[in-house]
């Protein structure tokens, strides 16, 4: 009797948990098609704030920003991860401590350190040499530096959890490491490096505080457009680009639980 | 790039040896994370110990005049205000993980124990709201706490705040942001351990008639404290440095750490006070860590916490 009391209560619980979770958002979709620009009345339905949108050069700018930024860095750090990760399987019997100590950091560094630091560097390297002026280059090489370790850590794990003997076959199979690279590792290790490259991809899409440290005057991506705007004063605008983006991470989730249906369908 | 080719090229295969392989491909990388990263954060360490120049710019003769303002002494004497920012980072870290702990354990366990089929529904419905960008969530909790709002008014009805005012900017706010970004991070852990977890213990002291708390004390707890190591670690150490929900739902009176450190760069122009404050979170993150670490090789699975 009690146990299905339990059972009842941390249903309640559950779905309590889930209006917690989902209610902000709900919000925010909501008031996109407010009519009235007032954020405390729900007036009537209306897609003006949409339509405001289009015209929005900023914006647009911005959005172009964050889709450039995470297509370059992901890929520089596709590359300089996939060969950290690679040196660090082939020599693990070294002693490469400070080879893990150097990948951990951005991973335990707070954003706001790790955002600041970059910025002091940034403007006491161009005050010295003119190099290096905040704008999407700046904020490419900070990407760059958070991005790799999960790439190497993605492709390191892989490596590990492949068969040894692989590599005496792949050994025997190729005469030149370039061959060994082309027709055994890319293709042995390309489910890690799509995941690398699209974890790189959506950690820079999603970042904020590093960017808004790193940014220059031109260079604001979607995030420090929509906290610029908040600063300003809360205009129902915001809510229709959230509710896009909302709907963005949506669409990824349902198509995740449908490949993963799939996935788990074929097994 | 171009040192690690310089190897190559001399003696082509042969002369690349072990350490020209470990030059071609962990070099690049390394190099990169050392001079755009350790670079960066050594430099910004040296700048706690320098002069606060007239424009906020870092001068040389080395002080430690920033610690000295970062404890309260200023100009004009001694004031508690850095203090309290420090000490209200302090609690509100702990309490959001507490409350965040309190929440999700009960959410491990009742997905755990879910028909299989839901289980991947259940956490992907409690991760999906988490991929949303971090302003974006927070935002939405400014429209819910605005004044004017069904929770607003509820609290005003309440007596709870004077009447026409928002429930945010507010300490209260900020826990409440806490919460709501990592609360994911402390049920995945959890439900992780849950998943693993030996039910015959917890047959065991049912059969010896224990009661439900002793039975989650002696044979549940145990089982799951590597989880909750893990996501104490997730959870503490982002929510000690977190900037973004403190600076829209806190502002300036309820700043964090990471709001007074930000202000030394943007508005306030006082590199070295911001320096050494970053100093003395990292100081709190590596310290964190290390303890967690420590407790984590203690229970012997020192491999499960994820960091």
């Amino acid at each position: 009797m009690t146990r299905h009391g339990l059972r009842r209560g941390l249903r309640v619980f559950w779905w309590l948990t889930l209006v917690f979770l989902y209610l902000p958002l709900a919000v925010v979709v909501l008031y996109s098609f407010n009519a009235s620009n007032s954020a405390a009345h729900f007036t009537g339905v209306s897609l003006r704030w949409y339509y405001r949108l289009m015209g929005n050069e900023a914006l647009l700018s911005a959005l172009g920003n964050s889709l450039l930024l995470a297509v370059v860095s992901s890929l520089i750090a596709l590359l300089l991860g996939t060969l950290i990760g690679y040196g660090m399987f082939h020599h693990r019997w070294r002693r490469l401590g400070w080879l893990v100590v150097l990948i951990y950091l951005p991973l335990v560094l707070p954003d706001i350190v790790f955002g600041i630091a970059e910025m002091a560097f940034f403007v006491q390297v161009e005050r010295l040499t003119g190099w290096l002026s905040p704008g999407l280059g700046t904020m490419i090489i900070a990407h760059v530096s958070f991005q790799i370790p999960f790439v190497a850590l993605i492709v390191y794990s892989r490596l590990v959890g492949l068969d040894p003997s692989l590599f005496e076959a792949a050994k025997d199979l190729y005469a030149s490491p370039w061959q060994r690279a082309c027709h055994f590792l890319v293709p042995t290790l390309r489910p890690a490096l799509i995941s690398g490259v699209f974890l790189s991809f959506t950690l820079s899409l999603d970042d904020f505080v590093i960017s808004f440290f790193t940014s220059g005057p031109e260079s604001a991506t979607l995030p420090i457009y929509i906290w610029g705007a908040i600063r300003k004063g809360v205009s129902p605008e915001i809510n229709a680009i959230a509710t896009l983006m909302i709907a963005a991470v949506a669409l990824v989730a349902v198509a995740s639980l449908l490949l993963g249906r799939q996935r788990a369908g074929r097994g | 790039m171009s040192g690690a080719r310089v190897a190559q090229a001399p003696g082509g295969r042969r002369a690349l040896g072990e350490t020209g392989h470990l030059l071609l491909t962990v070099a690049p990388g390394a190099l990169w994370l050392l001079i755009f990263l350790v670079l960066p954060g050594i430099y910004l360490m040296s700048v706690a110990f320098m002069t606060n120049g007239p424009y906020g710019q870092p001068q040389m003769p080395l002080t430690l005049d920033a610690f000295e303002r970062l404890a309260g002494y200023g100009i004009l004497g001694w004031s508690p205000a850095n203090l309290y920012t420090l000490l209200r980072s302090l609690t509100q870290t702990l309490v959001a993980t507490l409350l965040v702990v309190a929440i999700s354990y009960p959410l491990a366990y009742h997905i755990s124990t879910a028909k299989a089929r839901w289980r991947p529904v259940m956490l992907l419905a409690l991760v999906v709201p988490s991929w949303t960008n971090q302003v974006i969530r927070t935002f939405g909790w400014m429209n819910l706490l605005a004044p004017g709002t069904p929770l607003a008014g509820l609290a005003e009805s309440l007596s709870l705040i004077p009447p026409n005012m928002g429930l945010y900017p507010s300490n209260i706010a900020v826990t409440l942001g806490l919460v709501y970004n990592f609360l994911p991070f402390m049920v995945l852990p959890l439900y992780a351990a849950f998943e693993k977890l030996d039910i015959s213990q917890v047959e065991a002291a049912q059969d010896l008639y224990a009661s439900p708390l002793r039975t989650f004390w002696h044979a549940v707890f145990p089982q799951t404290l590597p989880g909750l190591l893990a996501g104490v670690v997730l959870v503490a150490i982002p929510a000690f440095g977190m900037y973004v929900v403190s600076e829209l739902l806190g502002g300036g009176k309820h700043m964090l750490l990471g709001n007074l450190v930000a202000r030394q760069f943007a508005g306030g122009a006082n590199w070295p006070l911001g320096a050494a404050g970053a100093i003395l979170m990292l100081l709190a993150t590596f310290a964190g860590l290390y303890v967690m670490r420590r407790m984590g090789r203690r229970l012997g699975g020192g491999n499960e916490v994820v960091i």
